[in-house]
């Protein structure tokens, strides 16, 4: 691996080592830093800027005040968020968890949110603590999840993204509603390096200290965590403590970095994962490589940007820019990390009942479905109240509710089967297809199309969501040809491309565009720009893909038994995934487009599913494409209820009762 | 005298009959003529209201009470949901005879046309004097609620007074560039320039606007705080609603304190108006500004006698 970076680069005989490209960068920093202060202030005057500036003076009062605190807060925050980052990935033994994939960056700013809403008085007191108190909540609800595990790191992953997931969805609710109050917070959540004085860093700084300390004294019980649980217990050591106590001092240095500059993306999982793959192997040697490389990396960008951004109107938060550069550089690195892959799953499936009869449950649940279909078209409010059937009511039902029934519950399916599909392809019930990465690849594009194109219509929003979710199955197929298509690595490349849709986001939303409006409701899943032909159509499609799927269950039930297994039972193993990762992909582009890439439904209804005794493949499809079907409906009928007139869309509506059930689910897993 | 009274009782209510019915007859013919109209686009329902018609639906009525505000909407508009999501099963039951959306909504359209003829009125065209466009997008939708003379007199109306206000306007008022600025938090300010409600009131105003930077589709630029040091001649106008918590966070930071307007002391803090607003919003940001030009100059003035 080492050599390969090497021979990539212009001088093939140097072997890169973590200090090597710290020095590089350094040079690069310094050099990018010094033009920037030279610019702004001759150098006769840098040392009295520094120390005494003349208040007088507005260039010095500048250099002290802005360029300064903001210069040494870029080197703190990036070093904070590399410490974080070793102490998180040494814990979970995982080369890629990170701060901002365990709900602490999610849960500080939503709970700013609700507070800024509902308690602003909190928000005098200090905005640090309301952030630290959310962040810190948000990981012990993941703690919460996965305690039963003893706090297993493949558990605490995915509590982890669940809970950032559901967090984000309850913030995208608040930010639809109150779109006005909220865009300071905007700017915030785009992690902005932006200082005004030197109270940041003295904040930051005695924190920093202290975290640090701490980390040290934990080096030597941090290293046994490197073995496997069993040996490391032999030696005597309580891992649930130990886990618990250096999770905890990561979270608290998130968030104090949180607090002071918004959420800064990427940072925390690249600066430890570089360094290891440059051959910082040992605890200490990455506790002391990767702050500093992530101290340069944040202060490298941040220096870069303020000379690009200085001409723009729209300001382009650094935090929400090193997001965005990290997916590609994450991507590029998946396929060359070593991750374990032939391992056997540490995420068991669901030890669950099996049904004799999975037809009465097939039944039972087409029963429900037909129900919530009569109750969503024929139930609901006027501007009096709640409305009988009447001819006024059965104009709404033809006019307005079918449609988006229809795409409601032919969104639902399409999820579903592509949950299930997934699902059992990866052997892992935690896995669905929001987690492949076409919601957030078509996503992006449809952003790219609503900024830069005036006037956008529909059908230029549908093309353009297709076109991107096909580009996104072509990068999803390349990065893992290599690897054979390996369950755990196409689930890694998924949530990188949706990483890469966050900071997109945030770009969009700090700029406090008055057309985010359009772009957040879409991207919360509403069913409320489907017409009638497109109704039809993902609902045919809908019934048609589920009966067509029946024909893959042989590879369904085969796939799971493992790679061996299924090859010796006949099935070409590589194909029978490429295959299926391609029906995935369709299936997801096409529910993305009618619903968002916002729902839990993919995950959701294959799991429930399983709960309810549908185990053959058969069964499995058929009962969670019902399920698929039966939730959506339901989300969709009770967002256009709750809050009439204003409506909450589909797929918010069922990440936030779906979530909620999964979580609970989670926990007992 | 109880007779006497009765009759003039009676001829009064045969009076009053009489003028109801007339009341009665001239408010239908008003209303056969003044279509019942719905919008998503608060720049177009302050418009409507300032025309003197009345909107049968709104989107986000309450928080166009917050951010708006005036002209003050009537507490029997109903509200239609969200500006990007109107619900339209209530749309329909309302059942108006036009609805009104600004370009940011086109999506809209197509669904909106099966309620009632749906119409674009564009506020904010890249490449386009603000100032004209507004004029005209005014005369648009006056145009469809046949209010066209209204719709001249609202303007030429405003347009004396801005002349009136402008002339009103002491030398030393107009000394100094102004830099509006509205605070996202503590860190950020949104800078008014080209392209944007408050910059082509200002130059009505014969104002110059210090913040000659390029500026988004909207007419403003995000920018960190230090943006703002550069320039300094230029005096500071804070646009209320400052959000939460940020005043207090401004007494700390050394850098807002360091502003070269700040330490002169002659920041003007201006009550809340809707900075996409159309001809009503103008009005008010143009009475608020010069309100404010008129008592600063003595309040600095009287502040820095002291120091001289």
């Amino acid at each position: 691996m080492r050599d390969w970076i090497s021979r990539s680069l212009p001088f093939p005989h140097v072997v890169m080592t973590p200090a090597r490209l710290c020095v590089l960068l350094a040079l690069a920093c310094l050099a990018l830093s010094g033009y920037s202060l030279a610019t702004q202030l001759p150098a006769a005057q840098w040392a009295q800027a520094l120390f005494v500036p003349d208040e007088r003076n507005i260039d010095q009062v500048l250099t002290h005040y802005s360029w300064l605190p903001r210069w040494t807060i870029s080197l703190l925050a990036g070093g904070a968020l590399g410490i974080a980052g070793v102490l998180m990935q040494q814990v979970l033994r995982n080369p890629l968890a990170a701060p901002t994939t365990l709900g602490v960056a999610t849960g500080a700013q939503l709970a700013l949110l609700l507070a800024t809403l509902f308690a602003p008085g909190l928000l005098v007191l200090g905005r640090e603590w309301v952030a630290v108190a959310g962040g810190g909540l948000a990981m012990g609800l993941v703690f919460a999840l996965a305690w039963r595990r003893g706090l297993a790191p493949m558990v605490v992953v995915l509590a982890g993204l669940v809970v950032n997931l559901y967090l984000g969805a309850v913030s995208t609710t608040l930010i639809l509603f109150h779109q006005e109050e909220l865009r300071g917070l905007m700017v915030w959540g785009a992690g902005s390096l932006s200082q005004n004085s030197w109270d940041g860093v003295l904040y930051l700084l005695p924190r920093l200290l202290i975290a640090l300390a701490l980390a040290a004294l934990m080096l030597r019980p941090l290293a046994i965590l490197e073995l496997d649980d069993v040996n490391a217990r032999s030696l005597g050591v309580s891992l649930r403590h130990l886990r618990l106590l250096s999770l905890g001092l990561a979270v608290f240095i998130t968030a104090c970095v949180v607090s002071v500059v918004g959420i800064i993306g990427f940072i925390g999982l690249a600066a430890p994962a570089i360094v290891r793959l440059l051959g910082a192997r040992t605890l200490p040697q990455r506790l002391l490589w990767a702050p500093l490389l992530g101290a340069l990396l944040l202060t490298t960008t941040d220096q870069l940007l303020q000379h690009v951004s200085g001409a723009l109107p729209t300001m382009i938060p650094t935090g929400a820019t090193t997001a965005a550069l990290g997916a590609p550089l994450l991507l590029w690195l998946i396929p060359r990390l070593k991750l374990g892959g032939d391992r056997p799953q540490t995420a068991p499936m669901l030890a669950a009942p099996r049904r004799r009869h999975p037809m009465r449950l097939q039944l039972a649940l087409g029963l429900a479905l037909l129900v919530a279909l009569a109750a969503s078209l024929l139930l609901g409010q006027d501007g009096q109240g709640w409305a009988l059937p009447s001819w006024s009511v059965w104009q709404a039902t033809h006019e307005w509710r079918l449609p988006r029934t229809l795409a409601a519950a032919g969104a639902g399916t399409l999820l579903a089967l592509a949950g299930t599909l997934i699902q059992r392809v990866t052997g892992n019930p935690m896995a669905s297809p929001e987690v492949v990465g076409i919601s957030g690849g078509t996503a992006i594009g449809l952003i790219g199309v609503v900024m830069f194109v005036p006037d956008v219509g529909l059908p230029m929003l549908l093309i353009a969501g297709t076109l991107s979710a096909l580009a996104t199955l072509g990068v999803l197929l390349l990065i893992n040809r290599r690897s054979g298509f390996q369950p755990e690595r196409v689930l890694l490349t998924g949530i990188a491309i949706t990483a890469l849709f966050d900071p997109l986001r945030s770009i969009v939303l700090a700029n406090g565009d008055p057309r985010t409006q359009q772009l957040l409701a879409w991207m919360s899943g509403s069913t409320y720009y489907v017409d009638t032909v497109l109704a039809v159509a993902v609902a045919a499609s809908a019934v048609i893909l589920t009966l067509a799927m029946q024909s893959l269950s042989r590879w369904l039930d085969l796939l799971p038994m493992g790679n061996s297994s299924a090859r010796a039972l006949g099935v070409n193993v590589d194909r029978a995934r490429l295959v299926l990762l391609g029906v995935v992909a369709l299936l997801t582009a096409a529910a993305t487009l009618v619903v968002g890439p916002l729902s839990f439904v993919g995950l959701l209804a294959p799991h429930m599913a399983r709960l309810l005794g549908a185990a053959r493949a058969r069964a499995h499809l058929l009962a969670a494409a019902l399920l698929g079907a039966l939730l959506m409906v339901l989300a969709d009928w009770l967002g256009r209820q709750w809050l009439f007139p204003q409506e909450i869309p589909a797929g918010l509506m069922s990440s936030l009762l779906g979530g909620a059930y999964f979580m609970w689910t989670l926990r007992r897993l | 005298m109880r007779p006497f009274c009765n009759r003039e009782g009676l001829r009064r209510s045969r009076l009053m009959t009489l003028l109801t019915l007339v009341l009665l007859v001239w408010s239908h013919v008003a209303n056969a003529e003044t279509p019942r109209i719905a919008t998503v686009d608060w720049t177009i329902a302050e418009t409507l209201l300032a025309l003197g018609v009345t909107p049968v639906g709104v989107a986000q009525t309450d928080a166009y009470r917050e951010w708006v505000g005036a002209p003050t909407l009537p507490a029997e508009v109903a509200d239609i949901g969200l500006r990007a999501q109107p619900n339209r099963e209530l749309l329909a039951q309302l059942s108006p005879d036009r609805i009104l959306i600004s370009p940011m909504f086109s999506t809209l359209k197509p669904s909106l046309e099966r309620i009632a003829p749906t119409s674009t009125v564009a506020l904010y065209t890249p490449g386009s004097d603000l100032w004209t466009r507004l004029e005209k997008a005014t005369r648009e939708i006056a145009a469809f609620v046949n209010r066209e003379e209204r719709a001249d007199t609202l303007l030429a109306s405003l347009e004396a007074h801005l002349a009136e206000l402008r002339d009103g306007l002491s030398d030393a008022a107009k000394a100094r560039p102004l830099l509006v600025v509205q605070f996202m938090d503590a860190r950020h300010v949104r800078v008014f320039g080209d392209h944007s409600l408050y910059n082509a009131v200002m130059q009505r105003l014969g104002l110059e606007n210090a913040w000659q930077r390029e500026t988004n589709y909207w007419g403003f630029s995000m920018v960190g705080l230090e943006a703002l040091a550069g320039l300094d001649d230029a005096r500071l106008v804070v646009v209320d609603p400052m959000p939460v918590g940020v005043e207090e966070r401004l007494e700390t930071s050394a850098l807002w304190q360091h502003l070269p307007s700040v330490r002169r002391d002659d920041v003007l803090t201006l009550p809340p108006v809707w900075s996409f607003g159309g001809a009503p919003s103008a009005r008010r940001f143009a009475d608020n500004l010069t309100q404010a030009l008129h008592e600063a100059p003595r309040t600095a003035a009287h502040r820095e006698a002291p120091d001289a």
